[in-house]
């Protein structure tokens, strides 16, 4: 078997490894009934609050039951909000990442673009998403797209810095190495420069992930109209229903860390095979 | 989250639950809409704070129901003129409030933009409508209307896009075209028709011929308790101007004017606050069948499990 030099075997996970692992789960659990324990003390017990203030942890769930798998006519709203927000995010993310991709590569091959855009790029991601609002609505109307817009525009950025400081870094040596091997400029890129930046890129991706995450609730909270977990919590709020809010506020919560922990994943995995990560 | 600053949320929580006594102040909270006339004309004459003598009127003025039963909730405001969308939500999460009184009735206009094509309800398929906000009084209408023409919202499965803008933004993105129509109270219904947009829902033809509350009164029932000839006052104050804008509609549309200029910087020409006052009836009388239709309706918008049962809620 021929291994290459980028992609060392991957280690064996070391048994203490795999305890250490249930250990952290175990107390992720107890941390998460510490936190329900309190919430349901100071509300449903002590009633510290009035409920339309700070609804109690069976006020919540019974929102996010009857909004996933209830059967009634108004129910399942969370189910199909859920299902709104993925679809967009997904579209804004993957063009997000396209661009962004397309984007670095430009910024990493050509220095005066990187001295000006380059330089732009970080002074636009430094605006909060929600700040391009008002103008998206101006030049796209009330609709997905403006939303798409503000992902997108969210979401670009960290790919774009990403590749581009990637390429940058790939050390030396390896340039020379595939130029001596008779590389030209294109497959230098492809087949030597890209591979080599894979870690970085993956970082930059899951930076992309959650500013697009975030730039879409926020987004969908001011452009409503569509079927959206943005629109569930104006409808919470503006009906009065804390507790929809909070469900809404959780189930967001955890989309936005599911993907998050998929990716850092990821990301884990190539950065061991490609030799970066220290077994403890 | 350290000692002192858990102290302080105790105490802030204290203060906000602890009922008013004897209150120094009433906080009163309503919109500048002709629907809350009463209110504006009962500010600019002074009304409210002669009845109330030695104890301050602390009017301040909301964009929608939400901002305002947000408020309400904190427990930062005392009696409101509000729709009954909120009021009831409000109701049926447990707030502690009180129904005291009637203000307005109709005054509820659907406009089509001129260039939309939209000539009846049935042509608000596929389009674009804007409501003040999400769950709010006219909202709660228009998801009735849609009902009514076997429509639905894109929410609902169905093609109409509802979506809430200010009253007074709609002006702009009418003629951006960001959106074809609008339910909404007046004067923005006789505004948005001066500018030549068409009418197709008339107050009359938006729900129950007219007769169906907008503005109703709500106090706070812990400032109720604590409070009850404040609140008594208060209700005469708001009766006398009811009076006197049936009385005198040219007086009382001069007040809504100065008050309207006062708060928003704006006044409106005379001839379309003549329009939106015909459109809008001014009574201090609940009607109690409209209120309780209402709930149904909220129940059928999606925006509540079940209506609540309103009898507690209504002052004894």
């Amino acid at each position: 078997m021929t291994v290459s030099p980028l992609s060392p075997e991957r280690p064996a996970t070391p048994p203490a490894a795999v305890s250490s692992r249930w250990q952290t789960l175990a107390l992720q659990v107890v941390g998460l009934l510490v936190i329900l324990g309190i919430w349901w003390l100071l509300t449903d017990v002590l009633k510290l609050y009035p409920p339309y203030v700070f609804p109690g942890p069976k006020a919540v769930w019974t929102e996010i039951s009857y909004g996933l798998w209830g059967n009634g006519p108004q129910d399942g709203k969370l189910l199909s909000a859920i299902g709104g927000s993925l679809r967009r995010v997904v579209v804004g993310y993957t063009i997000a990442v396209l661009l962004g991709t397309l984007v670095g590569l430009l910024l990493g091959a050509w220095r005066p673009l990187r001295a000006t855009v380059g330089s732009y790029l970080t002074g636009v991601q430094s605006v909060p998403s929600i700040a391009f609002v008002p103008f998206a609505i101006l030049f796209l109307g009330l609709n997905e797209r403006a939303v798409l817009f503000v992902v997108i525009l969210e979401g670009f950025i960290p790919v774009a810095l990403a590749v581009s400081g990637a390429l940058l870094n790939v050390p030396p040596a390896l340039r020379v190495a595939g130029r001596t091997l008779g590389a030209g400029p294109l497959s230098l890129t492809l087949r030597v420069l890209l591979p080599a930046s894979v870690p970085s890129i993956l970082t930059g991706l899951r930076t992309a992930w959650s500013f697009a995450w975030r730039a879409l609730v926020g987004g969908e909270l001011l452009i409503a109209g569509s079927t959206s977990l943005g629109e569930l919590l104006e409808v919470g709020r503006n009906t009065a229903n804390v507790a929809l809010v909070m469900a809404t506020i959780i189930i967001i919560g955890i989309i936005g860390g599911l993907f998050d922990t998929l990716l850092r994943a990821a990301e884990g995995r190539v950065r061991s095979t490609y030799g970066l990560e220290v077994p403890q | 989250m350290t000692r002192s600053s858990l102290i302080s949320l105790l105490a802030l929580t204290l203060t906000t639950t602890a009922a008013a006594q004897d209150a120094q102040t009433v906080r009163l909270g309503f919109f500048p809409n002709l629907t809350h006339a009463p209110a504006l004309v009962g500010l600019q004459r002074g009304t409210f704070q002669k009845a109330l003598g030695k104890v301050k009127l602390d009017a301040k003025e909301f964009v929608s129901g939400t901002t305002l039963t947000e408020a309400f909730a904190a427990g930062q405001i005392d009696i409101a003129y509000v729709g009954p969308g909120p009021a009831i939500n409000a109701a049926g999460r447990g707030m502690p409030l009180q129904i005291v009184a009637g203000a307005s009735e109709a005054g509820a206009v659907l406009v089509a933009r001129k260039d939309s094509g939209i000539r009846s309800y049935k042509d608000l398929a596929g389009k674009v409508v804007a409501v003040p906000s999400l769950g709010n009084t006219q909202d709660i209408s228009l998801r009735h209307i849609l009902n009514e023409n076997s429509l639905k919202s894109k929410t609902d499965g169905g093609n109409v896009t509802i979506t809430p803008i200010a009253p007074a933004d709609v002006l702009a993105a009418f003629a951006g075209k960001r959106v074809d129509a609008t339910l909404v109270p007046e004067p923005w219904g006789a505004a948005l028709e001066a500018q030549g947009h068409r009418v197709i829902g008339t107050e009359k033809t938006v729900w129950r011929e007219g007769r169906y509350p907008t503005t109703i009164v709500i106090v706070n029932a812990k400032f109720a308790a604590a409070n009850p000839q404040l609140v008594t006052a208060f209700l005469k104050a708001h009766a006398d101007t009811v009076a006197f804008i049936n009385r005198s509609p040219a007086a009382a549309q001069a007040a809504v004017n100065a008050q309207l200029q006062k708060l928003t910087g704006t006044s409106l020409d005379l001839r379309v606050l003549q329009r939106a006052f015909a459109r809008t009836r001014f009574t201090t009388a609940l009607d109690l069948a409209a209120l309780k239709e209402y709930a149904a309706l909220n129940v059928e918008a999606g925006y509540a499990r079940s209506a609540p049962d309103l009898t507690p809620f209504l002052r004894k």
